[in-house]
């Protein structure tokens, strides 16, 4: 990639100063431990997700019943539905403070390819409020009594679905980031995308919880995963291109 | 050789065509939407098990079918929109946007209508009304991104993106939806379709009213084109003439 990059800018001679020469690797891993630092910087941001994860779940029993029986078997889902709800609002701040401040811009103008960029950003983003929650949430099962077999079960099928409902939903909020008011809008766009990640990963800890074998749940959310983690970076790179525009 | 592809692309030609055939389209689906529709009401025989319940199909079956055409027709309009910029297309992809929600909100609710009397209830997570159901939030919300960005081209463009993503995704949820329900409960034979079973007096009325419906798909959706084009075009010089004109 570097490579080719070097050579339009050395074929071009266009008077300007020469681009710097930066591999696209070192453009990824910069751009990810900048917004890491920045997330990490910003405490508020780090625990919000969480707090909303926590309040969400601790609705359940008050909303449904406090009866362990009937909290078994709505636990799978009710964890599912608050991770999708918890990691659709701190998509937000994904490319927000980037757009507010110009640093969006400067991105696409790079020259580095905006999908390795954007990946970055995604996986950053993942791992300030995806994994905490990924974490938390055997603890949020214990308290919905979530059979104890399907402890593993929730916390890989998060791990492998958490990360695909960020790069769904950096979609929508690459559409959005230019708009005033975006909170719901970006909630109608991305929540009826991210219903096979639910289905399956809700239907994987159920079947875990009883026994049922879940191979096949695994390996539908890894071509999720694989099919999201190839195409949707570029979809978000593309819309970013239109919004910033 | 792509001459009639660009052509195709220019409002004003578009306008001028589709003027000239709107009054066959439109009498073609008069002739069709009533020899259907008294044929599937009055003289389809009632059947054994649903009586006249199975009239309900003969608006349902056809309204489902276009309604599923919906978002790869936006996904194509999209892909044009963004690939040659064509601004008709985009006009066509913001139009279908509403009345594909319209069509499949009048699929649910025929289906609704068609599930009291013979599932005894009005709503049941099969999967066929969970996927069209989300399909219906998908249409909302393309519509919700189109109304939300102020500029008009910067809409085409997040709009076509996101019907591509959304006609990519409609398969993915189509097909885990219906996994979760088979899993959920066993199979039923909720489905409309078994056109086996039945005669050509019940089928040949049922495909005329597709062809009926479908022609009222594409005339609504030519209406509210060239209504879109004359308000995007509203500073050029040909649609100024025909205000002009009409005013006479």
């Amino acid at each position: 990639m570097s490579d080719t990059a070097n050579n339009t800018s050395s074929s071009q001679p266009l008077g300007r100063a020469p681009i710097a020469q930066v591999s696209t690797f070192s453009a990824f891993k910069a751009t990810l431990k900048r917004d890491l630092l920045i997330a990490l910087k910003r405490r508020n941001d780090l625990l919000n997700p969480l707090m909303f994860f926590l309040i969400v779940v601790s609705l359940f029993p008050l909303g449904v019943s406090s009866d362990p029986q009937e909290l078994t078997r709505i636990a799978a889902g009710a964890v599912w539905v608050s991770a999708l709800l918890a990691s659709m609002l701190s998509l937000d701040n994904l490319f927000r403070a980037d757009y507010e401040d110009g640093s969006l811009e400067q991105l696409l103008l790079s020259p580095q390819p905006l999908y390795f960029m954007v990946l970055a950003k995604n996986i950053s983003h993942w791992l300030i409020s995806g994994l905490p929650v990924v974490l938390l949430s055997p603890l949020l099962a214990y308290m919905l009594y979530l059979p104890a077999d399907a402890y593993w079960t929730l916390v890989l099928t998060l791990l492998l679905g958490t990360p695909v409902l960020s790069l769904f939903g950096a979609i929508g909020v690459a559409l959005t980031v230019g708009l005033g008011s975006r909170g719901l809008i970006l909630a109608v766009i991305v929540l009826p995308l991210t219903v096979p990640v639910l289905i399956i990963g809700a239907k994987a800890v159920a079947d875990a919880s009883l026994g049922v074998p879940i191979g096949m749940h695994y390996a539908l959310l890894g071509a999720l995963l694989a099919l999201s983690l190839s195409l949707a970076p570029l979809a978000s790179a593309a819309a970013l291109k239109i919004s910033v525009n | 050789m792509w001459q009639w592809f660009f052509r195709l692309g220019s409002p004003k030609w578009f306008y001028e065509m589709s003027g000239k055939w709107l009054p066959w389209l439109l009498v073609l689906m008069t002739v069709l939407m009533s020899v259907g529709i008294f044929w599937a009401l009055l003289f389809v025989p009632q059947d054994y098990q649903q009586g006249d319940t199975i009239r309900i199909m003969y608006v349902h079956v056809p309204v489902a079918s276009i309604s599923l055409a919906c978002f790869p027709l936006m996904a194509v309009a999209g892909v044009i929109t963004l690939v040659w910029k064509m601004k008709l297309a985009d006009m066509v992809a913001k139009c279908a946007a509403p009345i594909g929600a319209w069509f499949t909100a009048v699929a649910l609710a025929t289906g609704a209508i068609w599930g009291q009397p013979i599932w005894g209830t009005w709503w049941a997570w099969d999967a066929r009304l969970t996927s069209m159901l989300i399909q219906f939030f998908l249409l909302i919300g393309v519509i919700a991104l189109r109304s939300a960005i102020e500029s008009p081209d910067a809409a085409a463009k997040a709009c076509a993106l996101l019907a591509i993503v959304g006609a990519i995704n409609v398969p993915i949820i189509k097909y885990s939806v219906e996994w979760w329900n088979t899993l959920h409960q066993p199979a039923s034979d909720f489905s409309m379709d078994e056109n086996s079973a039945f005669g050509p007096e019940i089928w040949v009325p049922l495909v005329i009213m597709i062809f009926a419906v479908y022609l009222f798909f594409v005339i609504s959706l030519i209406l509210s084109t060239r209504n879109e084009i004359l308000q995007r075009e509203r500073r050029s010089q040909w649609v100024m003439d025909i205000v002009a004109n009409e005013k006479v």
